[in-house]
């Protein structure tokens, strides 16, 4: 005996093409829909992870200056601003602090870069405390330095690959003219580090002719306050101090207008595809009052017809759902780039991740939202009079 | 039922548009995005300096995965020498090509390729006639202290009109050689590795542009 469900696919079948073009509809909106979840989701957790890949929580450095990557870039070495070394001392007395380390920024200006030359950036480490910093940092050849007063440089994967280096080769600091020999070669991380030359602290120091650091970054123990740390640091002098926990909150709201943007975008895709559910299930009711109207004459009760055109919508947004969600997950990798590009910042990592029940979800809310749109149709269908629809066909 | 007819035709029309959209979005698209490699970097003022006569220019990319692949990489490899000419670039990466154009005519190219130098890479770009005969050669980027002296407009004038003939009486890997490449001399005879790098940086450039098919004469 033929169900309901064959019935209505063979119904869905007799218009293939208003069946696809309203499928394609339902398809977009599950598709924008379960790509924005994946993104909530994706990005929250890229950030989490990059700030992680920091290896500390805050930093600090001098007033006035909070922007040192910022300035390296605009400005060289000339706009850094720097901290004595010997607040170091002063920082770790603080029970909340785990480990420390003291951090060089440094840019020289190289005229053989381009036409109106550029700036290259150097970041001067300890080899005894940064490691332990990022204990995740794995080498693609080599190690670090070693000492802190070696001349040479680990380069970050992108950097060694930009500038065709492997260990053994050697660099030049431009505008100074310092040749640092490559030890080490980091692996692809996905993070600023991957493009980052590092050198030994001292001998940064020597190169530039300064014995003070831009920057020291602090670990926080586990389950400290954070705040509290924060608030006992602002009592040095001059120095700003900023916490990760601040920046992601910062870079949140700075998404938080794009995730508005994409969700009405999802509203509005899901309200065009359930117009044209009704639409689709409306019509298809329409043309075939006719043969409604013989059902009923052979006994089928309004509820039947309002079950067979109901489960003619429930087909459709199933269907279209199911196809939205395969379709996302497919082509995340896709999402991932379009979103990069209007992204005011986009930590490394992939930032659309849709996962089973993201997934599940957005089927229930397509499959509900479907349903709602069908009663309008299939309650049309239902009380359709069988003499009068057979005596205004013919 | 003509009525009918129509609106499934009109259906028919309005789904294939979408789909070949809905396939240039997710196809054509990424492709054009993931397009890096060594570009210039201002090439609006650049392609008019290297190529003096055009009007415009078009920016083409190509890689050995949109051409014949692995086999067409081994192949360039082979021609380079692969000891000592590294490509230094997957299958997929693609290449930046710049159509040159005077008015709609194409009049040449331009194209950049990167290569190891003694303190970091090299990005050393040429201009070409339809011919493959060098019109400019350009440094880009070229670390050292003794760098100015190889981006000393000079130095590369010395390069104009030479094509991949003459590297067939030049060897760049040993720098030995006869014939207008051997006659360039090195500005900076401390960086010899430098010199050796830009004569195999140009010898790279133009077998990649003979085997992209963009030169005449010499491709197989």
């Amino acid at each position: 005996m033929i169900t309901k469900f064959q019935i209505a696919y063979k119904n869905l079948l007799r218009k293939k093409s208003r069946t696809a073009l309203t499928l394609i509809g339902i398809m977009l909106s599950s598709w924008v829909l379960v790509s924005l979840l994946g993104f909530n989701r994706g990005y929250e957790a890229a950030l989490n992870r990059d700030i992680d890949n920091m290896g500390y929580q805050v930093m600090v450095m001098a007033k006035g200056c909070p922007y040192e990557a910022a300035t390296l870039m605009l400005q060289g070495g000339k706009g850094l601003r720097y901290i004595e070394t010997s607040m170091l001392a002063d920082i770790v007395k603080e029970p909340e602090v785990d480990k420390t380390t003291l951090i060089l920024m440094q840019a020289f200006f190289d005229p053989n870069k381009g036409d109106d030359g550029g700036i290259a950036g150097y970041f001067g480490v300890e080899a005894g405390t940064f490691p332990a910093m990022k204990p995740f940092l794995r080498f693609y050849q080599g190690a670090w330095f070693t000492d802190d007063s070696a001349e040479e440089a680990v380069m970050g994967f992108e950097a060694a690959e930009l500038e065709q280096r492997v260990v053994g080769d050697m660099i030049m600091v431009p505008e100074v003219d310092v040749p640092l020999k490559v030890v080490g070669i980091l692996e692809r991380t996905g993070s600023q580090d991957d493009g980052t030359i590092f050198v030994p602290l001292k001998t940064l120091q020597k190169i530039a002719g300064i014995d003070k650091v831009t920057t020291i970054g602090i670990k926080v123990k586990k389950d400290a306050d954070i705040t509290k740390l924060e608030n006992k640091l602002y009592q040095l002098p001059d120095v700003q101090v900023v916490s990760f926990s601040q920046v992601k909150q910062t870079i949140m709201k700075l998404i938080a207008t794009a995730r508005l943007m994409v969700l009405s975008i999802a509203v509005v895709a899901i309200i065009i595809a359930m117009v044209g559910v009704i639409n689709t299930i409306l019509m298809s009711v329409l043309e075939r009052k006719q043969e409604i109207g013989i059902l009923k004459t052979m006994g089928a009760m309004p509820g039947d017809i309002f079950i067979l055109v109901w489960t003619e919508t429930l087909l459709l947004c199933g269907t279209g759902g199911v196809a939205g969600v395969v379709f996302a997950f497919f082509f995340a990798g896709v999402t991932d780039i379009l979103v990069r590009r209007i992204l005011p910042y986009a930590p490394g990592g992939g930032l659309v991740l849709i996962d089973l029940k993201m997934s599940l979800l957005t089927l229930g809310i397509i499959i509900v939202v479907g349903l709602l749109s069908g009663l309008y149709p299939a309650w049309q269908a239902g009380r359709i009079r069988p003499l009068e629809s057979i005596r205004s066909d013919s | 039922m003509q009525t009918t007819g129509l609106i499934n035709r009109f259906e028919y029309k309005i789904s294939k548009t979408f789909l070949l959209v809905a396939f240039a979005v997710f196809f054509v698209v990424p492709n054009a995005i993931a397009a890096i490699g060594c570009d210039l970097n201002d090439p609006d003022r650049d392609v008019p300096r290297l190529f003096p006569g055009s009007t415009g220019y078009n920016t083409n990319y190509v890689s050995f995965a949109s051409s014949s692949g692995a086999k067409l990489l081994s192949k360039v490899e082979e021609r380079l020498d692969r000891r000592y000419i590294p490509i230094y670039a997957p299958l997929n990466v693609p290449y930046t090509v710049y159509s040159v154009i005077n008015g709609r005519k194409l009049i040449g190219y331009v194209h950049g390729v990167n290569q190891k130098g003694q303190y970091g890479g090299n990005q050393v770009f040429v201009s070409l006639d339809l011919n493959g005969k060098v019109k400019a050669l350009y440094l880009q980027k070229i670390s050292g202290k003794l760098a100015h002296r190889f981006r000393d407009p000079k130095f590369g004038r010395k390069f104009i009109g030479i094509s991949m003939k003459d590297f067939d009486s030049y060897d760049p890997i040993s720098g030995k050689g006869t014939g207008r490449l051997a006659e360039i001399k090195n500005p900076a005879p401390e960086a010899e590795t430098d010199f050796l790098s830009i004569m195999r940086a140009l010898k790279k450039n133009l077998i990649l542009m003979e085997e992209f098919g963009y030169l005449q004469g010499r491709k197989k």
